[in-house]
């Protein structure tokens, strides 16, 4: 099948479902209640990709959503005014990070960002081994943590929060026998991991450019990985998160992302890729993890993303999507905003560190 | 990442509607903020109320089972039981039955197994003594004052490999279930425990030999702690680790678990895959080609059954692989097969390779 016989990406309804669970959610996803700001994120991402921002949502209804999640930074006892919170409302690092790309999103002018909170945060959040808490003296720790704390040293352009070569040392433990990343040093190789690991060993400071060798990664390692991201392309085209799993539409990102970063995009095979996608789309709106499944915002925004990554030249132009940063997994202009508003100093003039 | 479970809420008291609980202030969540995604639940602002006055009683245990009873994903509630736990002093172990009772419920919850963690490393060995008592017990790194469990505990760490085995029973690649397995035999570092895990992955492979957790688990248990004793040792426990993979091979050779199990403990041991290739080969061709093969029955390399698919796409990549050190025209030959016929999703990957082997090749006129 070429790209020319696939289906529309049905971009009016895949916006709509978005819209919708940003308005409300229905009782039956209590589970997802501690990640509210994760799947704002989702439906930020998936209408920052698909052009509708502005198109979909009022300036008003804009204005309300950033100022919800600045109410969600917490200032204590990290930050520097005392508010009326507990220990046990502290931030979170993955909701940190995802509270940052949301705000970018709205494009957010970032005056009331803590920064110095969040570098002590982070702080507060490594542990020995390296690896990330999701907050201090508690939670789980594994490599989405470190990955998140990665990614918002780098928008706020400021290490001093991480020690950078023990957070290495415990993304290097991670790697199994396989070549992908599991979650902890003792985990199967997982798909969501893999990328969190390389999207972590290729922000981190010593790297300057995404196209050279990367110190932390050797030639060995990086052979391997890459023969076990490719194996996860299923018959259909889609890929699993684990030898032998099903195909399920996020691991194309988590996969298809970690190929990009390795430079070896170009060995996905992308009309596959696509017509799997493009199965997984909801006749309502959304996309699901495999085709007839139920979607949700998660999957749609990284099926989304995926798509962004890897571009098919004779595909219908609804197909179209803008260009993704996949470090940080924004849009580029939206990383181009981050660049100009969330470090504390930023340089006027193109950063020569162009991630 | 988030999991998404879709089953409705339970019937909850209504803690409004109860006597014993009108001296707490329900704090509500939503005042004067147009927030993302609302999910309104009344048991949290109760919550809420209790960790402002710092209560820690039983009716908190009570109201934290109903939250996380609702939501098994609220980390605060789970957190604060788990002090509450401590701080009233309660049974540990009736705990433990509680969570047996929820794990298959909400398995795929990581706070499910964390809270678990937390319970046995508090049973079975005391916190580290710190100021605020709240540095998470269950760090692993040995320069922590973590203490070694006591002998008795041989018996607790049999009956959590038995319960665990019983949750994979339900779903046997869960990953949390798999990586608290691994955790557990970790703090107990008991030998014996260790050693039964051997025939505990033969019998799921023996279930379904495509269970990738159960390969993985396998080389965690040979070869990821680290504790293999002298060089006899090592030579032994590559033979039999080589004979296992091959055996399961010979069963189903197209299973990529044992193939990347294969790969993973030759580069691990330093064995160079040329070892392996008489007994690859058998596979790299079709029944017919094999006609002309004798038939020598080798226990050492046990040759692929009559109803296996043939040729092994990995068993390919595998010959190619010892080809292309010293014989890299025959690698390319392969790699073109398998691009062109036998494996055309990765068309691109097999093409890539032939690029980068010829890179390497000296130009001969």
């Amino acid at each position: 099948m070429s790209g020319s016989e696939l289906p529309k990406l049905a971009r009016v309804a895949h916006a709509g479902h978005c819209n919708r669970c940003l308005s409300a959610l229905p009782s039956s996803h209590i589970q997802i209640d501690a990640s509210r700001l994760a799947i704002g994120f989702y439906c930020f991402g998936t209408l920052d990709l698909l052009g509708s921002i502005y198109e979909k949502t009022k300036e008003i209804e804009r204005e309300g959503w950033r100022e919800w999640l600045w109410h969600q930074q917490t200032n204590r006892p990290y930050g520097t005014d005392p508010e009326e919170y507990s220990e046990y409302d502290t931030p979170h690092l993955i909701m940190t990070y995802t509270a940052i790309l949301s705000l970018a999103i709205l494009r957010d002018d970032f005056e009331q960002l803590d920064r110095n909170g969040i570098v002590r945060f982070l702080q507060a959040c490594q542990r020995e081994d390296g690896s990330f808490t999701s907050f201090p003296n508690g939670g789980e720790s594994d490599l989405r943590q470190v990955y998140c704390a990665f990614a918002i040293s780098s928008m706020l352009d400021d290490w001093s929060g991480v020690d950078v070569d023990r957070a290495v040392s415990f993304i290097q433990q991670c790697s199994s026998h396989e070549g992908g990343y599991g979650q902890q040093p003792t985990g199967e190789a997982l798909g969501g991991t893999t990328y969190c690991a390389l999207a972590s060993l290729y922000l981190a400071p010593s790297v300057s450019d995404l196209h050279a060798p990367n110190p932390h990664v050797t030639t060995d390692e990086r052979r391997r990985t890459i023969r076990w991201l490719l194996q996860n392309q299923a018959s259909s085209g889609g890929f699993s998160g684990r030898t032998n799993k099903d195909a399920d539409a996020c691991y194309c990102f988590w996969c298809g992302a970690s190929l990009h970063i390795l430079g070896v995009g170009d060995l996905v095979d992308r009309t596959a890729f696509l017509s799997y996608l493009a199965s997984c789309q909801f006749k309502f709106g959304g996309i699901g993890k495999a085709p007839e499944d139920r979607p949700d915002p998660y999957h749609t925004y990284l099926s989304l993303a995926a798509l962004a990554l890897f571009p098919l030249e004779d595909a219908d132009p609804s197909w179209k999507l803008p260009r993704l940063n996949a470090l940080w997994n924004t849009t580029e202009d939206t990383a181009d905003w981050i660049r100009q508003h969330v470090p504390l100093y930023t340089v006027k003039a193109q950063s020569p560190v162009r991630k | 990442m988030p999991d998404i479970a879709g089953d409705g809420p339970e019937e909850q008291p209504l803690f409004s509607e109860r006597p014993d609980w009108t001296d707490v202030t329900p704090v509500p969540q939503y005042e004067g903020y147009n927030p993302i995604a609302p999910i309104f639940y009344t048991p949290q602002y109760y919550f809420r109320g209790i960790v402002k006055t710092n209560e820690k009683s039983e009716r908190v245990l009570e109201l934290t089972e109903a939250i996380i009873r609702l939501n098994p994903a609220h980390y605060s509630a789970w957190q604060y039981r788990y002090h509450t736990l401590l701080a009233i002093k309660a049974p540990l172990d009736a705990e433990l039955k509680l969570m047996d009772s929820l794990a298959v419920q909400f398995l795929k919850t990581y706070q499910v197994w964390h809270h678990r963690r937390l319970i046995l490393t508090a049973i079975y060995s005391p916190p580290p003594s710190n100021a605020s008592g709240l540095n998470d017990p269950t760090a692993t790194t040995s320069s922590s004052a973590k203490s070694k469990p006591s002998p008795e505990s041989q018996a607790a760490a049999r009956t959590e490999l038995a319960f665990i085995t019983r949750v994979l029973m339900v779903d046997a690649k869960n990953y949390h279930t798999w990586s608290y397995r691994q955790w557990l035999l970790a703090f107990f570092d008991d030998v014996h425990l260790w050693e039964g895990e051997l025939g505990f992955v033969e019998r799921l492979l023996e279930e379904d030999v495509r269970n990738n957790s159960a390969w993985h688990h396998r080389f965690f248990v040979v070869f990821g702690r680290g504790q293999l004793q002298g060089e006899e040792d090592r030579v032994a426990v590559l033979k039999r680790e080589l004979s296992y993979t091959k055996d399961q091979i010979a069963l189903a050779p197209n299973n990529a678990s044992a193939w990347n199990y294969l790969r993973g403990i030759l580069e691990r041991t330093g064995t160079s895959f040329s070892n392996l290739r008489s007994f690859v080969e058998p596979y790299t061709k079709t029944h017919e080609d094999r006609l002309g093969d004798e038939e020598i029955l080798d226990l050492e390399n046990p040759a692929p059954s009559a109803e296996a698919e043939l040729p092994c796409v990995a068993a390919l990549e595998f010959l190619a692989d010892i080809y292309e050190k010293d014989a890299v025209s025959k690698s390319v030959e392969i790699w073109k097969r398998l691009a062109n016929e036998l494996d055309t999703m990765r068309k691109k990957y097999w093409e890539y390779r032939i690029k980068e082997a010829l890179k390497d090749v000296p130009v001969q006129s």
